[in-house]
């Protein structure tokens, strides 16, 4: 088993035209998506990223800061979620019916490394 | 408040955004001032997308509906700093943002209390006499019900942007005419009521008419309906006709599980199973019915709602009570005249005195212009001429109410009435 972290990336506008009700809809889905992780006992963690761009550091000594990254794309990360998986496809698998893709968002599957010598 | 730790973590009360949403938008409008019911749109709207990006990740919060007051009254207060509106709703605005808590939060019964009225005094403003009828209707749904423009249109059968028009007039006139959420008095206060029982009225049809719009948005609008007459029928503004619509649509409601069979048909109300019909909403309309009846005001709508009554107590329909149901439609012909109320009494007329008598009212119709392209007229007719073995006659009548626009259900019903006259397998057409 290991850890992989499942990065959302969407654009922000996707959701703006919802109204209260397709909103709560839509809303219900990722929970019952988020519910299933947590049952399975395969959810390790999870946290939004705030909607603001962000910052981006570079250059050693005096670093030089930038807004960014995702300034000329539309799509941006907007959270989060560590799972336990046995391995990539069965990380895919589980991210075969999260909601966020069904509202034009892509998800970005990544095995977190585990430390060496544990 | 009930602690929610023991709800499922991933549930969420039906409706709640939609519900909320009203009442935000009630709510911050009255902090705001009728003039800035966009910007209160807009921040509550904010708010639910914040919820929507928050929660997948972090999980339902204790108090749902608490986050969502909380984090769309704090995006109003920036945008009065923004906007350097500092004045003393921004002042009275700070105060609630800073102090965060209890009392103002939903779940406190005294916010709950106050919620209650701020949705009141914006239904009242949304149905001021100077907005126009259709907007009255629009407005309300926006605004108070938490419906969005693409559903009121889809419900309405019209385009998005006719509604939203629609809408920004609406809305112009509040700014421009400086329309308040102050209640009205006296006799101004009885005209406002009347053209907000009116509104619900004609939103509830909307919903319950089968002609209009997508299924589920319907039945959101008859359940919207009545819950705002509630809303009304339990303020302080109250008066025996908002019980007396209350009860009406209560009534009305419980029979839509009966009126359409389980291939999607049409059932009269005569066919209809009746143990199908909601026993607690029937029970609402009984108990609306015992209060509409204190005072000595007789409005169309208790009327109606003894009409309601009188089905909803009955067995079936051959025991139902006709003759004191054909009394009860003479006093609506009397106090609110109407072609089709007096093709309804029509129907009752046949039942009381016979077929024949009812086709004698119906031919004091046939030149009813309001009725040349109603497909009920013919229908009716065409089934009593059905009852005194007309067969040829009533066959001609079926066809001729074919003629004219009805859904595809009320098309089916009647073709399947024709056949029968016709003895034809309906199959062949």
């Amino acid at each position: 088993m290991a850890n992989y972290m499942l990065l959302l990336h969407s654009n922000p506008d996707a959701y703006v035209k919802l109204s209260p009700e397709e909103a709560q809809k839509a809303l219900q889905k990722f929970l019952a998506w988020r519910e299933r992780l947590r049952s399975q006992k395969i959810l390790v963690g999870s946290a939004r990223l705030k909607d603001d761009v962000g910052k981006v550091v570079r250059g050693a000594g005096k670093p030089r800061v930038t807004d960014g990254p995702y300034t000329e794309s539309k799509e941006v990360l907007g959270g989060y979620f560590t799972i336990e998986a046995s391995d990539y496809d069965a990380a895919v698998a589980l991210c075969g019916d999260c909601p966020h893709l069904e509202y034009g968002g892509t998800i970005e599957v990544r095995e977190v490394a585990p430390v060496p010598g544990v | 408040m009930e602690p929610e730790s023991n709800a499922p973590a991933h549930e969420l009360v039906d409706h709640l955004f939609r519900s909320r949403a009203g009442q935000m938008v009630a709510y911050l409008t009255r902090l705001l001032g009728p003039e800035h019911l966009d910007t209160a749109e807009e921040v509550v709207q904010e708010a639910l997308l914040k919820a929507l990006q928050t929660w997948p990740y972090s999980g339902i919060p204790e108090n749902p509906a608490g986050w969502l007051f909380r984090v769309a009254r704090n995006a109003a207060f920036d945008v009065l700093k923004h906007e350097k509106l500092v004045c003393q709703k921004s002042v009275e605005l700070g105060i609630l943002v800073e102090s965060a808590g209890a009392p103002g939060l939903p779940g406190d019964p005294e916010f709950e209390e106050q919620l209650r009225d701020d949705e009141l005094r914006m239904l009242l403003m949304c149905c001021h006499p100077a907005i126009s009828r259709d907007a009255r209707l629009a407005l309300s749904l926006k605004t108070v019900g938490g419906f969005s423009t693409r559903e009121i249109a889809r419900a309405f059968l019209s385009e998005e942007a006719v509604i939203l028009q629609r809408l920004l007039r609406a809305k112009r006139q509040i700014r421009n005419d400086g329309i308040g959420l102050e209640l009205p008095r006296g006799e101004a206060l009885a005209q406002r009521l009347d053209s907000v029982l009116e509104a619900i009225y004609l939103m509830f049809n909307e919903g319950y008419a089968t002609h209009s719009g997508a299924e589920l948005t319907r039945q959101e609008l008859c359940g919207e309906a009545l819950r705002l007459a509630q809303l009304l029928a339990d303020s302080s503004v109250s008066t025996p006709a908002c019980h007396a619509l209350v009860a009406l649509l209560a009534f009305q409601a419980a029979r839509l599980p009966a009126r359409v069979d389980g291939r999607g048909e049409l059932v009269l109300l005569e066919d209809q199973d009746r143990d199908l019909w909601n026993r607690e909403l029937l029970a609402v309309g009984f108990l609306h019915m015992s209060l509409c009846a204190e005072g000595v005001e007789v409005s169309p709508f208790h009327l109606q709602a003894a009409i309601a009554a009188l089905h909803a107590s009955a067995e079936s329909d051959t025991e139902t009570d006709w003759v004191k149901m054909l009394d009860l439609y003479d006093q609506l012909m009397e106090i609110s005249p109407s072609p089709v109320v007096a093709l309804n009494r029509a129907v009752v007329v046949a039942k009381v005195k016979g077929a024949s008598e009812g086709l004698e009212e119906l031919r004091l119709l046939a030149d009813e212009r309001s009725l040349q392209n109603y497909y009920l007229l013919p229908a009716v007719e065409a089934s009593l001429l059905l009852q005194i073995g007309d067969k040829d006659g009533a066959a001609r009548v079926f066809r001729e109410a074919l003629r004219r626009p009805c859904s595809e259900p009320e098309k089916r019903l009647l073709i399947q009435r024709w056949a029968q006259c016709e003895l034809i397998a309906p199959c062949f057409y």
